[in-house]
């Protein structure tokens, strides 16, 4: 209980730095290079905490991004913040000690006990706290960017707490003194993609890595919003982008996935003021969407109840974090997912393509919107939204004019900013990658709505339909194969993996080899065709692109190193001959 | 015309002046009563987040620049700075984050396309004193440090700071047991030495004995996973850095520092391994290699080959690749040297 008091306390109370202070009870939550460990703090009458252990060779994040949140962290004070007691080093991994929220995320809470989301009375609870901590994340200059249910924490007295910052970004600091340090380059952090989940992700995020503002957060929250309702993020019952799809396949079961396919015929009726408080969050237009201040004084959040209210309704007779946690590992036994989205497991996400979502305020649901050349003009739009995160740029601009700066530094950072734009206008403008959502819209037999394909390359979407035919098959096979006509380098890895689940393997392969070829010579067509147009600069056509060149270079490295090996090993022998057994390193420096 | 209904629109000067004052009475507060105490705080809280509305803007309106030109004129016509670091630790969590701010914006607001914040601290140097000092104050740390880390965009304020005694301190403080600390310390270090590249390499030519010593010796030789990590990236971007060509030369000449690199290159860790290739390979590319280098490359040689063999980075790196096969083949071709 005293829990809220004890955590505000906790700024002036140093908490030791040395791991022998900490009795590790038990792992409460996984992730691709992250532990979180109940434990107690025994210097401190063994008060319970919870130890976030990221393995930081692991996580092979510039160490100025690890720098930078956990500077963030610490200097960050208000009762819905979740943040740390202290951080130290245990080796290779950094420790990061924090309060121990005894309930878990909210993703966990629903994915054991409320499958068919809260009720609207609980969720004015959460979402209030919520708000008051964005509100006062915005501003203090702080970006969140990744609001989702999984990041959401709660206690045991019903406080809520907005966790994880894991992938926070300051405007002020982004535009100071680290001028090569921009966010650009910061695209990779260490636990979760930089730019957050895709279902949680605004439109903007999608269309430019950079162009990440204020509103993007609203955008998130909107989507929480939907997710606390509805017992899972909308859209998740969708096939949509390969990233969209391992996660469904890792989160849900694709039983699963049927079922709620299901659920959503029997719709839950909601509000009047959650319907309206929800579509001004998710309007496509970010600058329309309110501030988290503002949105606080909506009538939805009018008569929201305090936290004993969610003592009541939501966390009486809830499973253990542990307890949940077991479970979740044990229906997770082949993934690594873990029980919260505390620890992110953020490699899937890297691929995304989706367009973004027109809410439908009727159905309370987003309806997908893939990109096409028709729908350009709106995506410029909100495009130009990474110009308004005015804070930025403007500081941009004027940490150029130092004179003492080297030009040097100078120089990059302009490019950075030119490179944001050209990415940007890339993007937009890519027929290619385009095309690629088309074919996967047409594969999962989603209505590409309202936006009529321009018709711009007949080529290419003929070849998508044929795409779609060689799809036909099991429902799991379907996946794996949208995985491959997503991705034309179809020697993924990952994708290969899945594959072996199907059932006639070779003439899948087959199939998608030839699928693969095809789809090469469209693709570079349509290169040949921006290049002529005197367009973009094909080199960062997109990061599909990238990933397939990336992949068929690896493998003829590998052969390459493996001819290597063989040769050195030979010289290897050969040296040994001539000089009579090597001196090792020590010895050899003695004389 | 909001002037019409608000009785007195506060311009940037008064804002600034508003708020020296304010600090003034903080610097000598012991002496007045709690609760007058406590309203004076409190309006300097909100003084000081009015000048950072001002320098950034908020939700409703861009910053603009005659405002901020005004507030940045007004503020170093005084010294308001040196009243600010002082009373910064009497301000709360809040306004002590809203002043760094302010001082951070500050130092790039040009006045008449001059940064006058670089004239005021060139005058006013020993408050990079305060701020140094700052990293040995779990409390101050972070809020000194991000000062310091603006106010070295300045060279002048950046050469001081190397030529310092506090140099030395550095060397303590990036490995501080608080991580949050000694991480921003490290990102001062950084700055300090890759920002100004011809003060860097004035300072590293006069330093070079005392500093690689201490380099070697505290961070490529620390028992700290996480220090020798930084600190082999570090010097992989200081020497490969062309101003810095002469420390590079003779840096790459010294067997010491060839054993210490060696040593790097057989860690556990493949970001550690990485970072020290990136050094190796210009003690191998050195076209006049001493006879001691050779000869130790040359006892190694076989070792060394093994090891390139099944070297490569995570992501494709053509560069890196490149490098590899250069180095692997300059040590292919080498020659005993005769000692002489």
């Amino acid at each position: 209980m005293a829990a809220q008091e004890e955590d505000r306390e906790a700024r002036k109370v140093q908490y030791p730095l040395d791991p022998s202070s900490y009795q590790i009870l038990g792992e409460i939550g996984v992730g691709v290079s992250a532990i979180v460990y109940k434990a107690l703090c025994l210097p401190m009458n063994s008060s319970v905490v919870a130890i976030k252990a990221i393995d930081l060779d692991q996580s092979r994040a510039d160490f100025d991004n690890v720098r930078r949140e956990a500077t963030t962290m610490s200097l960050l004070s208000h009762p819905n913040i979740l943040n740390a007691h202290c951080s130290f080093l245990v080796d290779r991994r950094l420790w990061v000690v924090m309060p121990f929220m005894s309930a878990g995320s909210l993703q966990s809470i629903i994915t054991s006990s409320f499958s068919d989301g809260l009720t609207e009375s609980c969720i004015a609870v959460v979402l209030k706290d919520i708000l008051n901590a964005l509100s006062y994340l915005h501003d203090q200059g702080h970006l969140h960017r990744d609001i989702k249910a999984g990041n959401i924490l709660i206690d045991s007295n019903g406080s809520v707490k907005l966790a994880d910052f894991g992938v926070s970004a300051s405007i002020y600091e982004s535009n100071a003194a680290r001028g090569w340090y921009t966010m650009s380059s910061a695209s990779s952090l260490m636990l979760t993609d930089f730019t957050g989940t895709p279902y949680w992700m605004a439109p903007e995020v999608i269309h430019s890595h950079n162009g990440y503002g204020f509103k993007a957060d609203i955008w998130s929250f909107g989507i929480t919003a939907l997710e606390l309702a509805h017992g899972r993020p909308p859209l998740s019952h969708l096939p949509l982008s390969k990233s969209l799809l391992l996660k469904i396949t890792k989160r849900f079961r694709f039983s699963d996935y049927e079922k709620h396919k299901k659920d959503k015929q029997k719709k839950k009726k909601f509000s009047k003021a959650f319907k309206d408080m929800v579509a001004l969050c998710l309007d496509q237009d970010p600058t329309k969407r309110p501030t988290a201040g503002k949105l606080l004084k909506h009538p939805f959040f009018k008569n929201s109840k305090g936290s004993d209210f969610l003592v009541k309704n939501v966390l009486q007779g809830l499973p253990s974090v542990e307890e949940r946690f077991i479970l979740q590992s044990m229906i997770n036994k082949n993934g690594h997912d873990d029980e919260d989205d505390d620890v992110e497991d953020g490699q899937n996400v890297k691929h995304r393509r989706i367009s973004g979502w027109n809410f439908n305020e009727d159905g309370f649901e987003l309806d997908p919107v893939f990109p096409t050349e028709s729908k350009e003009p709106s995506n410029a739009k909100q495009v130009r939204f990474g110009g308004e995160t005015f804070i930025r740029n403007k500081g941009g601009e004027s940490g150029e004019s130092s004179p003492s700066s080297t030009g040097h530094i100078r120089e990059e950072n302009q490019v950075d900013i030119h490179g944001e734009n050209a990415s940007v206008q890339n993007r937009d403008s890519n027929p290619s990658s385009s095309g690629k959502v088309g074919a996967h819209c047409e594969a999962a037999s989603v209505q590409d709505r309202g936006s009529e394909p321009s018709g711009s390359n007949p080529k290419l979407s003929g070849q998508i339909e044929e795409d779609a035919k060689v799809q036909v098959g099991t429902q799991c096979e379907c996946s794996s194969v949208q995985d491959r006509g997503v991705e034309p380098g179809g020697s993924n890895p990952s994708s290969l993996g899945q594959v072996e689940v199907g059932i006639d393997r070779e003439s899948m392969l087959r199939n998608l080899l030839l699928l693969t070829k095809s789809l090469d010579e469209q693709k570079k067509k349509v290169v040949d065709l921006i290049v002529l147009l005197g367009g973009e600069e094909v080199a960062e056509l997109s990061r599909d692109d990238q990933m397939v060149q990336l992949i068929e270079k690896l493998k003829m490295d590998l052969e390459f190193e493996k001819k290597k090996n063989f040769e050195l090993e030979m010289e290897l022998e050969f040296l040994r001959l001539q000089i009579h057994g090597p001196p090792s390193l020590e010895t050899s420096l003695q004389n | 015309m909001k002037g019409l209904f608000k009785p007195k629109p506060r311009t940037p000067v008064d804002v600034v002046r508003q708020t020296r004052d304010l600090l003034m009475f903080a610097d000598r507060m012991s002496d007045t009563r709690e609760g007058k105490r406590e309203d004076k705080m409190l309006e300097l809280s909100k003084n000081i987040r009015e000048m950072k509305s001002i320098l950034y803007g908020n939700s409703e309106s861009e910053p603009v620049s005659e405002a901020c030109a005004q507030l940045t004129q007004e503020f170093f016509r005084e010294n308001t700075l040196r009243l600010l670091i002082r009373c910064l630790p009497k301000l709360n969590l809040e306004t002590r984050k809203d002043a760094t701010q302010v001082v951070a914006n500050l130092q790039r607001q040009q006045v008449h396309s001059k940064l006058i914040a670089s004239d005021y601290l060139e005058a006013n140097i020993d408050l990079m004193d305060t701020l140094i000092s700052g990293y040995e104050n779990t409390e101050m740390a972070l809020h000194y440090g991000a000062m310091l880390r603006e106010c070295i965009r300045h060279q002048s304020v950046a050469r001081y700071v190397l030529e310092s005694a506090h140099m030395k301190k550095f060397f303590d403080y990036i490995q501080l047991p608080n991580f949050d600390i000694a991480a921003d310390a490290a990102a001062t270090f950084k700055e300090l030495l890759t920002r100004h590249k011809s003060t860097v390499a004035e300072f590293l030519s006069k330093n070079y004995d005392w500093f690689f010593e201490e380099y070697n010796s505290k961070l490529l030789e620390s028992t700290n996973y996480i220090t020798r990590r930084q600190a082999v990236k570090l010097l992989g971007d200081m020497l490969l850095d062309r101003s810095n060509s002469a420390v590079m030369t003779r840096y790459v000449s010294s067997r010491d520092n060839l054993r210490i690199l060696m040593n790097l290159l057989r860690e556990s860790s493949k970001s550690i391994q990485i970072e020290a290739f990136h050094v190796f390979k210009l003690f191998a590319a050195n076209q006049n290699k001493p006879a001691d280098i050779v000869s130790i490359l040359v006892a190694n040689r076989s070792k060394l080959l093994r090891l390139f063999a099944n070297f490569k980075t995570d992501k494709e790196d053509e560069q890196f690749e490149a490098d590899k096969a250069q180095v692997v083949k300059e040590i292919a071709a080498l020659e005993p040297k005769e000692r002489t």
